[in-house]
């Protein structure tokens, strides 16, 4: 195997010669001029792949075809871009996930699932989330969870999947798993979009929000403070859903439509910001798969049948539950007045 | 707007590659064929091969797995390098193309045009079949119906308004063999109308260096480059233009260290290379020249020996010089003088140096002047005749210099020897018909005007009007028109109508024809610029790929074709096209007397052949079909720098490749050829030769014979004039006639046998005998530097009739009105009533046109080229950054182009570039399909259209002619630019 | 082995397009998509020049490391190749790549960009060599019959050399000692540079 060598002496020495030359001759005729001067030696003059990488980020030039990405000559950034794709995106994913699940599973094995109390079970019931409102979520959630899984194929398939099923399977699932991607983008995008006009109003800061975060939520005992229709800890969950939702969206629709609106930096950054954006909500949306489900008994019926135990209510969304009576009474008195 | 991916378009496309296993049938040359016509149902096949499956939309077929491969060599026509194509055929398809390696014009390299160009034989837009204009739309009829119509429709029109209202107009991409064939067509046809590209590319050229020296054709060779240590480019953009050519300049450049100046008003993709690029303004090469010049006189660097030797009157020229110190030089060139200085010594002092040029110097009102004015300064330097030096003239597709050659032009018969008697008389002989026929067949011309009528005889001699002003010919008031009648149809072969300049008058001189027929492979512009509705036909010729014959190089060289594949669709060869009207006319036996005509196709070979018989006045003599095929077989045998095969080689021993012309004697005395003209280093035999002694003995009691200098191994050791039979007899060289020669030597000459001269003896023997004695037949004489013939004899510089600087043109006005080759050129009152009217003002960019590398002259065959389609999609303007920021025009602008005639105006995309100096743009010429802004795609036969179509530049470029040759002003023009 | 580099020697290149039309034939390469492109660098300024560009084949090469589906191989000759099989056109190796050199068949994402294209040094692909179907996927293989790719080989001036690395470094430097200049190897250092191998 031949060792790499260093450009021959000869070369370099050449090289910069000529660019000397180049040089001397620019400052003798002052700064140097747009236009080709006549009288000048355009051979003495030639740009050099290294100038023009130190005087802007990349090559680029002139091309006839109608096709703008195409006259980048070298984009020393697709290695940024590769160290970022295989070297740390693979970590960061891995690391937020993993992280999560394990700091789940410890609580879970620790402080075991939030129990229903006595009498939150088959007492009456309060409609906590409607049907438009039920589908939504699920639209959203199903496409999210697709999204997810689908999104890390990309990043770990070949790393996990291809080595149980060989090459040409994995490529056959990663096919559909990309059409699955590109296509579940839009009922995710409708069902953000959907949420935020749903529940923007429900999830705007208030004063409760500051004492339920002080106590945890009572997550790692004490009492859980009261709340109105979402505890701030659902509104974290709201809010990273709408902004990393609209962060995953405005990036992906750049990539659906590669270098429609953008050249080839703003393709990378779209990757950046949608592989990075993605990871985060996977991980938060483990934490909110898992209260919502075997972490908090009753959680689930919220958004199952739609319909919660008014006591379970009463104790999660005191608040709500208040608002909620208030108004139902407040209905019910007005047509006796 | 074209950015559309190839998936879209195999719904048009034949069968691709990919569906043919599916549904299992090979193709052959029938399958492809029927493909090829019709459209079938190839997306549906397509879509069963699966989603993203599919990468290929094929159009042309890919190589057969298993069927034979023959290779077949043919030469690119896209422009006068010569490079070899390699064919590989399997089952009668076009498959692939490899490099020709052994070529030593291009060794294995091409361009972008010569790497596609098996698309322009296999490319589907190409006119499949006859059609013909039915109330404006086009329908197909047989080949037989329309040789019926037109010839009928032809005849009746010469009988009513007589031979010379016919046009006939040739192609400079035909073999020699076409070219000749449809020369000797129009003389059967009795008209000199006939002309073809030389006109509009380098007319100007061939009149300017053959009146200084003898041959108007470059004088060495593209390979000769190598040997050059100063090579300057003024008018030329062969990185574009000829991008193979490049090779040799830039191997020059790097192995001789050359200087390599280029010298225009772009920065153009060539001048990126040079070592000394100058920026001047257009139309100033004259001044240019002399200032480079006044310097050499200067300093004393004049050649004075090579000036003592071998040229005439220089120092009448040098009067002239002193007409342009430096401060004038760059009053109106705009160039410093210290820099022309550096070029002055460079040329001087640097030999062997070159002169480089391309239309930019020939497409010119002063064409003529600025060509010779390079002649002279490369006399005054003496880098003519040697290696390394010489006028390297690059001229622009396959054989425009053999069509040139040959005689498609309206002042002379083939090869040269004009139109007088002597010369009909010789080619009679050639053609064996009976010299008065001839006569009979031209018009006689009735007395108009005040000018005197002209009888048959006196027609027959008289120049045809040109190409460019074809239209003129058509439109102007019949007095005006010096013939029996105006233009009433056009036959046009090959030529697009783009191309020449004043295309709104060319608009309505198409629509005055009473009969326009268009033969060509693809529809041309002819077919789409006017709005005729009748009475235009368009005939399917195979390109010249799929035909065999000769073609001769810029650098003079012959290669010989092989057909490729045979004619595809139902295009026919010239040859045979020709034959089918000279049927019709009634004279094809006459015409084809002593050539074969096989299955109504004519011999390429015989034709040849009749042109060795005839063509001793250029040396178009040696060159047999045999040697030419020879040389084809045995590239490989030739040296790259010299041209050369070495003695020894099997069938090709000591030719220069190409038997360069001229080719002297018969083919059996095996003259190699001559690879740089003029050379007096080498013997008669070697290619060796003189300045031709052409312009008499002497003037004004000068000599016109060299002095002191002679060939190699020359018995004659001084200048002397051309041979006759009688300068033979005085030398005693008569005896060494073999009695064949002597028989037809006095068959031709009768009683008067002295007079039989070299260029005229059909036996070849005066030729044989002087390369025996070591001297040159034409003789040994000086070069002009003074060509009282010409309307400038010493050029001086004139403004372009539509010049930016009206206090220039009071000081150097154009020439005078005057009536030229059959028509009035009244470049002078259009220049006067430009600087009255202020035209300067209202237009103030000056507009220069040129050549992309994807493209191709009018450019309907590249264009049709999806290959090359792709790389420029759309027309365009360069504009200077600062004259785009004063009228707010960003770069991919769609901007209006103004005329400064006929309120022109072409709708084209701006692009802001520094490649032009302020105040000025420049536009390609390549594009046609819109008119001032509207698309006429809709009038090209459905299928037959361009895959790009655009404003052609010549819809804004204006008057202005060169007096000698009628060649347009394409290079110097006013506009003004707006945002569209 | 040899390592099959290409070289563009921009002090001969003169932006004729023949490398990109010799491509275009050779593998009959739709409209649209670009194996190669030559770009023009200072256009009309001083320093001018061109540049011929294609996949370089890189010695590391991104595109491979960011596949996901990991479609790209490495032949015995040091050429990167791809599966078209494998690719699932999600772009990432355009993004990588530091030539521009990977083309899709559709502009759009939406659904599926088609099946990644880019030059294969007139290599093929995975299928058997010169089979049909190999020659609709990837074009001809011209390395299999013995010849180098097409577009170095018609190169007009001989700018675009294609062949052994070594032998490339040879002809360029006896070049650059015989003019006295040189623009240097474009974009050796990026594709090949930072490795061991070369």
């Amino acid at each position: 195997m031949a060792t790499r060598r260093n450009p021959e002496p000869a070369l370099v020495t050449l090289r910069v010669l000529a660019a000397a030359l180049a040089v001397a001759f620019l400052v003798g005729v002052g700064p140097a001029v747009a236009q080709q001067p006549s009288g000048s030696n355009p051979t003495a003059m030639s740009v050099t792949e290294e100038g023009l990488l130190r005087e802007l980020d990349r090559v680029q030039g002139r091309i006839t075809i109608p096709d703008g990405k195409l006259a980048v000559l070298e984009q020393p950034q697709g290695r940024d871009y590769r160290r970022f794709h295989e070297g740390w995106l693979p970590w960061i994913a891995g690391i937020a996930i993993l992280a999560m699940i394990v700091a789940i599973g410890v609580y879970y094995f620790v402080r075991g699932p939030i129990r229903l109390r006595r009498g939150e079970e088959s007492g009456p019931t309060i409609l906590r989330f409607d049907a438009f409102e039920r589908f939504t979520h699920w639209m959203t959630a199903t496409s999210f969870i697709l999204l997810a899984l689908t999104g890390l194929n990309y990043v770990f398939g070949k790393r996990l999947l291809m080595p149980l099923f060989g090459p040409g399977a994995f490529a056959e699932w990663s096919q559909w798993a990309k059409y699955a991607h590109n296509f579940l983008a839009w009922p995710f995008i409708i069902g953000v979009l959907l949420m935020l006009a749903l529940w923007v109003k429900d999830n705007v800061p208030d004063r409760y929000d500051l004492a339920w975060l002080k106590a945890g939520g009572g997550l790692f005992g004490g009492e859980e403070p009261p709340s109105a229709r979402f505890n701030a800890g659902q509104k974290l969950i709201f809010w990273s859903v709408v902004i990393g939702g609209a962060a995953l969206s405005v990036s992906g629709i750049l990539m659906v439509f590669p270098f429609a609106l953008t050249g080839i930096g703003g393709m990378q950054t779209a990757q950046y910001v949608h592989s990075i954006v993605a990871a985060i909500l996977i991980a938060i949306m483990i934490a909110h798969i898992y209260i919502g489900t075997i972490g908090m008994e009753g959680a689930w019926n919220a958004m199952g049948s739609g319909q919660v135990d008014l006591d379970w209510a009463r104790h999660h969304h005191p608040v709500w539950v208040a608002d909620q009576v208030d108004r139902r009474l407040d209905s019910a008195a007005a047509p006796a007045e | 707007m074209l950015l559309k991916r190839g998936n879209a378009e195999a719904g048009r496309a034949r069968l691709p590659l990919a569906a043919r296993s599916f549904v299992g049938e090979a193709l052959d040359r029938r399958a492809f064929l029927r493909r090829s016509g019709l459209g079938i149902g190839s997306v549906a096949v397509l879509g069963a091969l699966g989603p993203g499956s599919v990468r290929k939309a094929a159009s042309v077929p890919g190589p057969m797995a298993g069927a034979p491969v023959e290779i077949r060599k043919n030469i690119c026509t896209h422009c006068s390098v010569g490079c070899t194509v390699i064919a590989e055929v399997q089952n009668g398809v076009w498959t692939g193309q490899e490099p020709g390696w052994d070529s030593p014009i291009n060794r294995g390299t091409h361009c972008a045009k010569g790497a596609a160009i098996r698309e322009v034989v296999q490319g589907e837009r190409r006119l499949k079949y006859p059609m013909k204009l039915v109330g404006g739309s086009w329908q197909r009829i047989s080949w037989d119906q329309a040789v019926e119509e037109i010839g009928d429709k032809l005849l009746a029109l010469r009988e009513e308004a007589g031979a010379d209202s016919v046009y006939w107009l040739g192609s400079a991409k035909f073999t020699n063999e076409a070219s000749y064939l449809l020369r000797k067509f129009a003389a059967f046809w009795g008209t000199n109308n006939v002309d073809h590209q030389a006109r509009i590319c380098h007319s100007t050229t061939v009149a300017g260096v053959a009146n200084t020296w003898g041959y108007g054709a470059q004088t060495n060779s593209y390979n000769d480059l190598r040997n050059a240590k100063t090579m300057i480019i003024m008018g030329g953009n062969p990185a574009e233009a000829h991008p193979i050519s490049m090779q040799h300049i830039l191997a020059g450049k790097e192995i001789n260290r050359a200087n390599l100046v280029v010298i225009d008003p772009r920065m153009t993709r060539t001048a990126a290379h040079a070592t000394l690029y100058l920026r001047m303004r257009p139309g100033t090469d004259i001044p240019v020249l002399m200032g480079i010049m006044w310097h050499v006189v200067k300093n004393g660097w004049e050649d004075k020996d090579f000036i003592r030797q071998r040229v005439y009157g220089m120092d009448q020229v040098l009067k002239e010089i002193e007409k342009y110190p430096p401060e004038e030089v760059e009053r109106i060139s705009g160039v410093p003088g210290d820099q022309l200085r550096r070029v002055a010594e460079m040329l001087a002092k640097e030999r062997p140096a070159t002169l480089i040029w391309a239309m930019g110097q020939t497409q010119k009102t002063v064409g003529t002047a600025n060509v010779r004015a390079s002649c002279i300064a490369l006399l005054l330097t003496g880098n003519v005749g040697a290696p390394g030096t010489g006028a390297n003239i690059f001229r622009g597709h396959t054989n425009v210099q053999g069509a040139t050659d040959l005689g498609l032009d309206v002042t002379s018969l083939p090869l040269y020897y004009g139109l007088t008697e002597s010369a009909w008389k010789h080619w009679a002989r050639v053609w064996e018909v009976d010299y008065g026929w001839f006569e009979g067949r031209f018009d006689e011309v009735p007395a108009k005007s005040g000018r005197d009528a002209r009888s048959r005889k006196k027609n027959m001699e008289t120049p045809g009007l040109t190409s460019t002003r074809w239209f003129d010919g058509a439109l102007l008031p019949p007095e005006e028109i010096d013939q029996r009648s105006p233009v009433r149809a056009m036959f046009v072969m090959g030529h697009g109508g783009n191309t020449i300049t004043r295309i709104p008058d060319a608009v309505r001189g198409v629509e005055k024809l009473d009969l326009l027929v268009v033969v060509d492979p693809y529809p041309t512009s002819f077919a789409s610029m006017s709005e005729r509705k009748d009475g235009t036909y368009l005939l399917p010729a195979c390109t010249s790929l799929e035909m065999e014959g000769s073609r001769t190089a810029s650098n003079r060289s012959l290669q010989w074709g092989e057909q490729i594949v045979k004619p595809v669709f139902e295009s026919k060869n010239d040859y045979e096209i020709m034959y089918r009207f000279a049927r019709k006319f009634g004279f094809a036996d006459l015409l084809f007397k002593n050539i074969a005509v096989e299955n109504g196709v004519p011999s390429a070979e015989d034709i040849l052949r009749e042109i060795n018989r005839g063509g001793w006045s250029t040396g178009y003599c040696g060159q047999s079909p045999e040697r030419l095929k020879a040389h084809m077989r045995h590239q490989d045998k030739f040296d790259i720098v010299t041209l050369r095969a070495s003695k020894d080689a099997p069938e090709v021993g000591g030719d220069y490749y190409g038997l360069p012309w001229p080719c002297w004697g018969k083919p059996e005395i095996r003259h190699p050829g001559t690879a740089v003209l003029y050379n007096t280093a080498l013997h008669v035999k070697d290619g060796g030769s003189t300045f031709r002694a052409r312009f008499g003995l002497e003037r004004n009691g000068e000599t016109l014979l060299a002095e002191d200098s002679y060939t190699k191994g020359s018995e004659l050791t001084d200048g002397y004039p051309e041979f006759t039979m009688g300068v033979l007899k005085k030398l005693g060289w008569d005896k060494d006639l073999t009695p064949e020669e002597l028989e037809i030597i006095n068959r031709i000459g009768g009683a008067q046998v002295d007079s039989v001269s070299w260029a005229i003896d059909l036996s070849g023997g005066i030729q044989r005998v002087c390369l025996e004695h070591g001297v040159m037949h034409y003789g040994n004489g000086k070069a002009r530097a003074v060509a009282w013939n010409l309307p400038d004899p010493i050029p001086v510089h004139r403004e372009p009739i539509y010049s930016p600087d009206p206090a220039l043109v009071a000081k150097y006005p154009t020439r005078p009105d005057e009536r030229q080759l059959r028509m009035p050129n009244i470049g002078f009152s259009v220049q006067k009533a430009a600087v009255e009217n202020n035209i300067a003002r209202e237009f103030p960019i000056v507009l220069s046109s040129g050549r992309l590398v994807e493209y191709e002259g009018g450019g309907e065959e590249t264009r049709s080229n999806r290959w090359l389609a792709e790389l420029q999609q759309d027309m365009f303007v360069e504009v200077n950054p600062a004259d785009a920021a004063e009228r707010g025009i960003t770069d991919g602008q769609w901007v209006w182009v103004f005329g400064a005639e006929n309120k022109a105006k072409a709708r084209v995309k701006a692009l802001v570039t520094e490649r032009v100096g302020k105040g000025v743009a420049w536009m390609p010429f390549h594009f046609a399909g819109f008119y001032e802004g509207a698309d006429l795609r809709g009038r090209y036969p459905v299928g037959a259209d361009p895959i790009v179509l655009g404003e052609s530049v010549n819809t804004v470029t204006t008057y202005g002619y060169d007096p000698v040759t009628n060649m347009h002003e394409a290079k110097c023009t006013l506009c003004q630019i707006r945002p569209a | 082995m040899a390592r099959m580099k290409f070289l563009c020697d921009a002090n001969r290149c003169i932006e004729c397009n023949a490398c990109v039309t010799a491509c275009k034939n050779e593998h009959d390469v739709p409209w649209g998509i670009q194996r190669r492109r030559v770009i023009t660098l200072n256009d009309g300024k001083p320093g001018e020049r061109s540049v011929s560009v294609s996949c370089m084949h890189c010695t590391d090469a991104p595109c491979a490391a960011v596949c996901p589906v990991d479609c790209f191989y490495r032949t015995d000759d040091g050429l990167i190749l791809h599966s078209k099989d494998l690719c699932i056109g999600c772009g990432y190796c355009f993004y990588a790549c530091p030539f521009g050199a990977p083309q899709y068949p559709r502009v759009g994402n939406f659904g599926s960009r088609g099946k990644m294209d880019k030059c294969t040094f007139c290599a093929g692909g995975p299928e058997p060599d010169s089979t049909e179907a190999e020659y609709v996927k990837y074009g001809r293989n011209r390395l299999a019959e013995g010849k180098l790719p097409l577009c170095a080989s018609m190169c007009s001036t001989k700018s675009l050399l294609a062949g052994d690395g070594e032998v490339l470094e040879e002809i360029y430097r006896t070049r650059v000692a015989t003019r006295g200049y040189g623009s240097g190897l474009w974009g050796w250092r990026t594709a090949y540079g930072d490795t061991a191998e070369s």
